[in-house]
């Protein structure tokens, strides 16, 4: 009698032992698999910190400064330091850009067989993780590896290419030729799918897409490629954040002598700039980063923009300029601010000097207060070239934009500039050549390599 | 001193056993052989079993020739022309001392006997054949013949005698003037006869194979029925701290399976966020009448997957002695808990001010030009908000004299633990738990009925925390025919807890012992926002008419309180039918369900409510808005856990030809739980009308910038939330013993789990649990020769059990919330497909050997065990470049070894008249190894912060890592060896300069009970220890530092007393391991020391104790003042719980609660 109830039990309680979770579901859908893209912390975050800290932009405490040596040592530009060894307490860049390049490929390799839609609707999604997953990439090639150089990009190696969500998937460690052309394909095969804006800010569309083509063509020095597809970006954005009206609509908080209240950040989610959203380190609000005093010297006379955003804090023993927006700030996506820029640099490159500076003058007037602004003028490259970077490393502060400009100008040798500062009553200084414009991998990328090998781009 | 020796020679499991052996002639050739031997070889070569008092026969030799003869002519003959009379019952034979000659003997001495007579019985009713009746002390006795019936002549005056029995309590019986007294004897449940409850099946304890340790109600006598963990605490060999035979897997549960009654009983809940908690089952531990602990594969293997920690199996009362009988039985307990706060680790006001004054004079920035705009900075930051620092900082500013602040720190300095104390007197209590139970058991030979309520009520220390539960067992066992029978029961527990959400601990700012809770004016101190709020944030605060956030801490704590009612049902019926003699089918159904309502409500005055709303305000045209509405804050869980369970069994039992028994069962069994949750969060939540504000989701959780300046919201899962699992298993098991001879026996086991959680696809699926065992009664082989051994059993047994992880799946699987910031859902992979997930899988060696010697007074067992677990669930950390670098996710590939000795010995020190001392010890030895696992810390803070989840290869499960000191620095820095050999101050962070401490389990522990009766008094003294393990001092010597909006402050409030000893001036390094007060400002890098500190061999403590866990004093009351209020029996008892411990080191005693307070039990308990 129980062995024939055993056995009847044995064929029939497959279904019964199927049960399957509730609250979380195996995805099947392509609405299932969209939905990851709508994951704010494992696929749009994009962590720019040491190099933040590299370029002063970002004040570091003393007390951190003790606690994270390889911060110092970034922040003070501390060649003794062995960057490698310390590196165990910086690996947001590396461990959420590839988280978002893994949920980029779940969906690449998944949606196309997803249920419940039209091929349409699937190659838009596809298209979307593509181009998401090319902006983590372009970051990583920009802080872990050398810049593109035409000379030397099909030699010099660059960060892991990984395009499979798989456990245990393989990966190579390709060249910084590699790296980019795996980038400007991805970003071409995604174009035609792509409505001009995406479904929503945390969807790439056409605009981003050309963004980030421009971006990319802009670093790898190709002028020309470069304007072509900032032209094309602001054809379907061109609208400016106005920080004059923002300063009228928040004076008494901007005003006051505490920097103990804030206002809500015009940089987040609905950003009029914004071609898509990445966050910074963080998916959650927070004040917009501190600034050390000698980096605020950087601004023109007369920034609204930054008295929007930063004010002088003293607090025990240090002083330093002190976040007072806050929200969740659209750090690393695509705004038409930088598309303005780098096509007034592509200009001020053919020697345009007029249009370039009527570009620059354009987005200076929403961000130099209303009562102190001159339009700008340049006599020679190089001088328009000075003012369009000063605009683009104040505007797109903690994005990896200013740091991936500062290695291009080092690499082309030119308009190079040498970071300098005191510090405890001597001068450091970063010089263009120096090894630190790059950074190290975590040791735990190294070490954990899983199906692959990694090698460090950097000695120390 | 005349003791009582009734010895049989052989325990036997009942004496009414008849027939079972031939009748065989006996040969034996008798040489001045003591007659105690020559019986015993009679006794061996006939099987028949020979009754005599061995002082009786003591002197008495043999010289005799004997050949095919009966038994009883072989005994005629060597009893001929000794003064001793022989019976003849069934395969027994009684011998009696022929008491006329004795009687000649004494004559002298007494001047005149007379003669009593009776019956001695036992709890069934059944005659006992030799028991003891004596006078104790004196030379008077006799034993029972082979109808029960006893007669002995006893002198005059005297009043008592003794009856004894193997198997059965010993007894002192008032003869008074009666000539003809009968005797019911209880059984004694100690002796190794006995039987072992499985929950599947019960077993002849002689027949089993496997490892077993069973607890009975008469053992727990002695302790205060609070928790089974308690109770169990000292009891078993191998069991300690909830866990049996060590730590045997990594992510699974650790906890072993109870089962009640026959049906496992699983208490899983959910905490508020989902995961899942084992707790111990509900049941009326007054009702308990026996614990079994399963310990080996052979014992436990027969519960599957679930198997491999062990399983405890539990059985309550449901007997009573008679048909026809009604048995009422009351106990009530009342503990008391005088409140007691150690105090002796942490700095007292005086050390407190010392440190904050060199805080002062080692702070740079306090000297100089700026020291006075930075003392003003600090004090309106309120980064330095304490009474002493504030003082100092207002002199450096200006704001108050020298001799003011100096003034002010001298009286500060004085106030001792002035905090502690109010919080003693004002803000605490002595818990009191008041405990009843009244048990029923009606039995009316068809039926038996039984009933067992429990309340309990127990006041906490915290004022506003307490539980209360009322537990309700009902059970019917009706025998419809012959062979029908059905049980059914139902348990019932209805539970409140409260719990006050406030802790006087931490009042929402940092306490210093010179704080008050009360003003000198006997009024309740508050905490002005001014004092400890930066000026700024008070600035708003009454700019845009906030709540003010003042805190009063003696009003607050009534103000947050928690709520959980629980109820709880089991219900179960079994249908019994005995198909024939030897085959029998049980088909058994259980019902559980669980409900839980958890409700918290922060009432709107309470400053968690004030400052949650005061944060969530934002400003629209300069005036404030409350995204959170301001009211009540009502926080409530709704739980509900079901499980059913269903078996069906077959059992076999049959003796062939007279020498083989055959034991089996076979049955299938499905089991299904399912645990749902749901969390909601109400604001602006009034409690009369159950009505409740309104929020905007939408901006709440996608956030805001608030007046405060943060930027404040909600995850989603904080307002509402809905949680389910869902675990089945489907089963077959079966098991068999083969037992020849009474002496040797094989038995097997086999089981099947299939299960949800591994996927159907699996092909781990179908992976069976198994055991072997073999167990060898030594003693009962006719070759075994040694008199003084009266039990000696070996046993083997090899199998395996399994753990399973409740809430891990083989496939991809996503989580999906809503997303308010751009809308839609969101989704995240919450697991990646795992196609080799399994059950974990232990296989446990086991060998033992139970005994029993010296007439039965010392019987114990000795254990060797080999646990060695394989597919354990190991934690993995996720690749970095694969986008898991911040996951770890488990696998089965872990591998793990215990392997351990245990003893347990019971004797009996001293037996007569008034006087009864038995003592009893356990000791259990595990040796835990990690042999394999594929996971390394990545980095050397995973691997001294998360021990446990970077498991070492070759090194315990629990090891812990950390520097090697290497003494002070010449100016009184921490310094410890890196790997290189080199003495640091810094940091090292490779993992080869991590050393082994140690285990934070303990390698041995054991327990060591004393009982002493005399007459109605009974004392009981248990101590247990623990040893050879480690933990890191909590309490390090050194200061620590927090994080503000001055980046890294030092927190003075929680210092060591031990900084006392510091280090001070330079070449106090050559006596002192206590570095220099380190604080945030001094340029060191005070966190890293304190890394090194903490780290470091010198904060690491031994662990070892040896702790009086228990005493307790009884009173038993006499029987005869009982038989007057018609009870069969009483007794008053007092407990005093956790007296003593003793440590190597006070930190240590602390740590290990050591100076928790003492329990103080009164209990009365009444039988009727």
């Amino acid at each position: 009698m129980t062995v024939l109830a055993a056995a009847l039990l044995f064929t029939s309680c497959n279904d019964y032992l199927n049960e399957k979770p509730k609250g979380k579901k195996i995805p099947a859908t392509l609405a299932d698999y969209e939905a990851f893209l709508r994951d704010e912390y494992d696929v749009h975050r994009m962590d720019v910190g040491q190099s933040a800290y590299l370029l002063n932009d970002r004040y570091l405490t003393n007390s951190n400064a003790s606690y994270y040596p390889m911060y110092a040592a970034n922040y003070n530009w501390d060649t003794s330091v062995d960057r490698v060894y310390y590196n165990n307490s910086d690996e947001t860049t590396y461990y959420a850009a590839y988280s978002g390049i893994n949920y980029c490929n779940l969906v690449i390799e998944n949606a196309p067989t997803a249920t419940e839609a039209a091929d349409a609707q699937k190659n838009e999604v596809v298209a979307y993780a593509k181009v998401l997953r090319t902006m983590h990439y372009f970051l990583l090639a920009n802080y872990y590896a050398n810049t593109y150089q035409s000379g030397s990009a099909a030699e010099t190696l660059s960060v892991p290419l990984i395009t499979s969500s798989e456990v245990g998937a393989s990966y190579t460690q390709v060249t910084v030729k590699q790296i980019y052309d795996f980038m400007i394909n991805d970003l071409t095969e995604a174009i035609p799918y792509l409505p001009d804006m995406g479904t929503t800010i945390l969807h790439p569309g056409k605009g981003a897409a050309y963004a980030m083509l421009a971006r990319i063509y802009l670093q790898m020095m190709d002028y020309t490629n470069a304007l072509e597809y900032a032209d094309k970006a602001l054809a379907i954005n061109d609208k400016l954040i106005d920080w004059n009206e923002f300063y009228k609509a928040n004076k008494s908080v901007i005003d006051s002598e505490s920097s103990a209240q804030t206002s809500q950040t015009p940089l987040g989610f609905n950003c009029v700039e914004s071609y898509n959203f990445n966050d910074g380190s963080s998916s959650s609000g927070a004040r917009i980063n501190n600034m050390p005093q000698w980096r605020a010297k950087m601004f023109e006379d007369g920034d609204i923009y930054f008295k929007c955003n930063w004010k002088l804090y003293t607090v025990g023993s240090e002083t330093y300029y002190r976040g007072i927006t806050t929200g969740t700030i659209n750090y690393n996506g695509m705004r038409t601010v930088e598309q303005y820029l780098i096509k007034a640099e592509c200009l001020a490159r053919d020697n345009q000097l007029t249009e370039a500076m009527n570009v620059l003058n354009t987005v200076r007037k929403h961000t130099v207060s209303t009562d102190k602004y001159e339009s700008l003028r340049a006599s020679s490259v190089s001088e328009a070239i000075e003012y369009i970077r000063r605009e683009k490393d104040n505007l797109l502060i903690y994005s990896i934009v200013p740091f991936a400009d500062a290695r291009r100008y080092n690499a082309e040798g030119i308009y190079t500039r040498v970071l300098s500062k005191e510090k405890d009553g001597k001068t450091v200084t970063l010089s263009p050549s120096s090894y630190m414009w790059t950074f190290p991998f975590p040791l735990g990328a190294i070490k954990n390599a899983g199906n692959g090998s990694i090698t460090q781009n950097v000695a120390k | 001193m005349w003791l009582i020796t009734v010895t049989l020679c052989f325990a036997t499991p009942t004496l009414h056993a008849e027939g079972l052996q031939p009748k065989n002639l006996v040969t034996l050739s008798l040489h001045g052989e003591s007659m105690a031997s020559a019986l015993k070889i009679v006794q061996k070569q006939s099987g028949w079993k020979i009754l005599y008092v061995v002082d009786d026969v003591k002197g008495y030799t043999v010289d005799a020739n004997i050949s095919n003869a009966t038994v009883e002519e072989a005994v005629a003959k060597i009893l001929s022309g000794k003064p001793f009379t022989y019976s003849v019952k069934g395969n027994f034979i009684s011998i009696a001392y022929k008491a006329t000659k004795k009687q000649d003997k004494t004559e002298t001495v007494v001047n005149r006997l007379r003669q009593i007579s009776g019956v001695i019985i036992d709890e069934s009713g059944e005659t006992l054949i030799g028991a003891s009746v004596n006078v104790p002390g004196s030379p008077y006795g006799t034993i029972t013949g082979t109808d029960g019936r006893y007669e002995l002549l006893i002198p005059e005056n005297c009043n008592d005698v003794q009856v004894s029995y193997v198997g059965m309590h010993t007894s002192m019986v008032k003869v008074g003037r009666n000539e003809n007294i009968n005797f019911v004897m209880t059984a004694d449940h100690t002796t190794i006869d006995e039987v072992v409850v499985t929950g599947y099946q019960t077993l002849s304890k002689e027949r089993s194979t496997g490892s077993f340790s069973k607890i009975t109600a008469e053992d727990l006598q002695s302790k205060r029925m609070n928790t089974i963990s308690s109770l169990l605490e000292g009891e078993v060999a191998g069991y300690n701290n909830g866990l049996i035979r060590g730590v045997t897997t990594m992510n699974a549960t650790k906890t072993p399976l109870y089962v009640i009654d026959g049906f496992p009983v699983e208490n899983t809940k959910m905490g508020a966020y989902g995961s899942l908690e084992e707790g111990l089952p509900d049941i009326n531990v007054d009702d308990i009448e026996s614990i079994t602990v399963l310990k080996d594969a052979a014992a436990a293997s027969i519960y599957g997957a679930r198997a491999a920690n062990g399983v405890i199996v539990i059985t309550t009362k449901h007997k009573t002695s008679k048909s026809n009988k009604t048995d009422v039985s009351f106990s009530t307990t009342l503990t008391w808990r005088p409140y007691k706060m150690y105090t002796g680790n942490m700095a007292d006001s005086k050390l407190v001010v010392d440190l904050e004054k060199e805080w002062a004079s080692q702070n740079t920035n306090l000297s100089g030009n700026n020291a006075a705009s930075y003392a003003q900075n600090l004090l309106d930051y309120k980064v330095y908000p304490s009474a002493g620092i504030t003082s100092i900082l207002n002199y450096y500013a200006g704001n108050t004299s020298q001799s003011d602040m100096e003034q002010t720190l001298t009286s500060l300095s004085s106030k001792g633990y002035n905090y502690y104390d109010q919080m003693a007197k004002y803000a605490k209590r002595d818990p009191l738990y008041q405990q009843y139970n009244l048990g029923i058991v009606s039995n009316t030979g068809k039926n038996m009925f039984k009933t067992d309520v429990t309340y309990r009520h127990d006041a906490n220390e915290d004022k506003y925390s307490g539980n209360q539960w009322l537990g309700l067992n009902l059970a019917n066992t009706t025998q419809f025919t012959k062979w029908l029978s059905l049980d059914m029961g139902a348990y019932m527990k209805f539970s409140q807890d409260n719990a006050q959400g406030y802790d006087v601990m931490s009042p929402g700012y940092s306490v210093l012992p010179y704080d008050d809770l009360v003003n000198s004016d006997g009024s309740n101190y508050t905490k002005a926002q001014n004092s400890y709020l930066s000026t700024e944030t008070v600035n708003l605060i009454k700019k845009y008419g906030l709540y003010n956030l003042d805190i009063t801490p003696l009003d607050e704590l009534n103000l947050n309180t928690t709520v959980t009612k629980g109820f709880n049902v089991r219900a179960y019926a079994r249908l019994n039918i005995e198909l024939t003699s030897w085959l029998k089918y049980s088909a058994s159904f259980q019902y559980e369900r669980s409900s839980y309502k958890y409700e918290q409500i922060a009432d709107k005055q309470s400053i968690a409510t004030r400052n949650r709303v005061d944060n969530f305000a934002y400003d629209k045209n300069g005036s404030a808005v409350y995204a959170i509405p301001y009211g009540n804050i009502f926080n409530r869980r709704d739980q509900y856990v079901r499980t059913l369970n269903f078996r069906q069994q077959l059992d076999f039992n049959k003796t062939f030809g007279n020498v083989h028994n055959v034991v089996a069962i076979l049955g299938t069994e499905t089991r299904d739980t399912k645990i749902d949750m749901h969390r909601s969060q109400m604001f602006n939540y009034d409690t009369d009308m159950l009505s409740s504000g309104t929020v905007d989701e939408t901006s709440l959780v996608s956030g805001f910038t608030g007046i405060l300046g943060n930027y404040s919201y909600l995850q989603t899962t904080d307002l509402n939330a809905s949680y389910e699992n869902t675990n089945r298993f489907v089963s077959v098991y079966g098991n068999a013993s083969y037992t020849y001879d009474d002496r040797y026996t094989v038995t097997g086991s086999l089981r099947w789990d299939r299960s949800n959680l591994w996927g159907t696809s699996s092909k781990f699926q179908n992976k069976p649990t198994w055991s072997l065992g073999a167990g060898w009664i030594i003693s009962k082989e006719k070759w075994f020769d040694a008199p003084w051994v009266n039990y000696l059993k070996l046993r083997v047994s090899d199998g395996i059990g399994g753990n399973v992880s409740k809430d891990s799946a083989p496939y991809l699987v996503a989580s999906y919330y809503t997303n308010y910031n751009v809308g839609g859902k969101y989704g995240y992979v919450s697991s990646r497909p795992n196609s080799k997930l399994s059950w974990e899988k232990t296989n446990t060696f086991n060998v033992g050997v139970d005994f029993a010697v010296l007439g039965n007074r010392l019987n114990g067992t000795l254990e060797y065990y080999n646990k060695k677990g394989t597919d354990l669930l190991a934690s993995t950390m996720g690749v970095p470049t694969e986008g898991y670098g911040y996951s770890t996710y488990t696998i089965n590939n872990g591998e793990m070894n215990n392997r351990g000795f245990e003893v347990s010995l019971k004797g009996l020190i001293l037996h007569s008249q008034d006087w009864r001392i038995s003592a009893n010890t356990t000791f259990g030895y595990n040796k835990n190894r990690v042999t394999y696992v594929n996971v390394k810390a990545p980095v050397y803070y995973l691997a001294l912060d998360y021990a446990s989840a970077y498991p070492t290869i070759g090194y315990e499960y629990n090891a812990i890592f950390g520097y090697k000191w290497a003494g002070l620095s010449s100016n009184g820095l921490p310094q410890v060896y890196d790997q290189k050999g080199e003495i640091t101050s810094h940091q090292p962070t490779n993992l080869e300069s991590l050393q082994y401490q140690g285990t934070t389990v303990p390698k041995y522990n054991g327990s060591l009970g004393a009982e002493i009766s005399y007459k109605n008094f009974d004392l009981n003294i248990l101590f247990t220890y623990a040893g050879g393990h480690i933990m890191r001092n909590v309490n390090p010597a050194f200061l620590t530092c927090s994080y503000s909006r001055l980046g890294y402050i030092t927190n003075i409030a929680s210092a060591s007393s031990a900084l006392a000893g510091r280090w001070q001036k330079a070449g106090d390094e050559a006596y002192t391991n206590v570095p220099r007060a380190i604080f945030a400002e001094s340029g060191y890098s005070a966190s890293e020391l304190y890394n090194v500190y903490y780290y470091s061999s010198q904060n690491i403590l031994d662990a070892d104790y040896l702790k009086l866990s228990n005493i307790s004093l009884s009173y038993h009351i006499p029987v005869s003042v009982c038989r007057k209020l018609s009870m069969q029996n009483a007794r008053v008892q007092v407990n005093v719980e956790n007296p003593c411990m003793w440590t190597h080191t006070d930190q240590a005693k602390y740590q290990l609660g050591g100076y928790n307070a003492t329990n103080y039990m009164v209990g009365l308990f009444l039988n009727f």
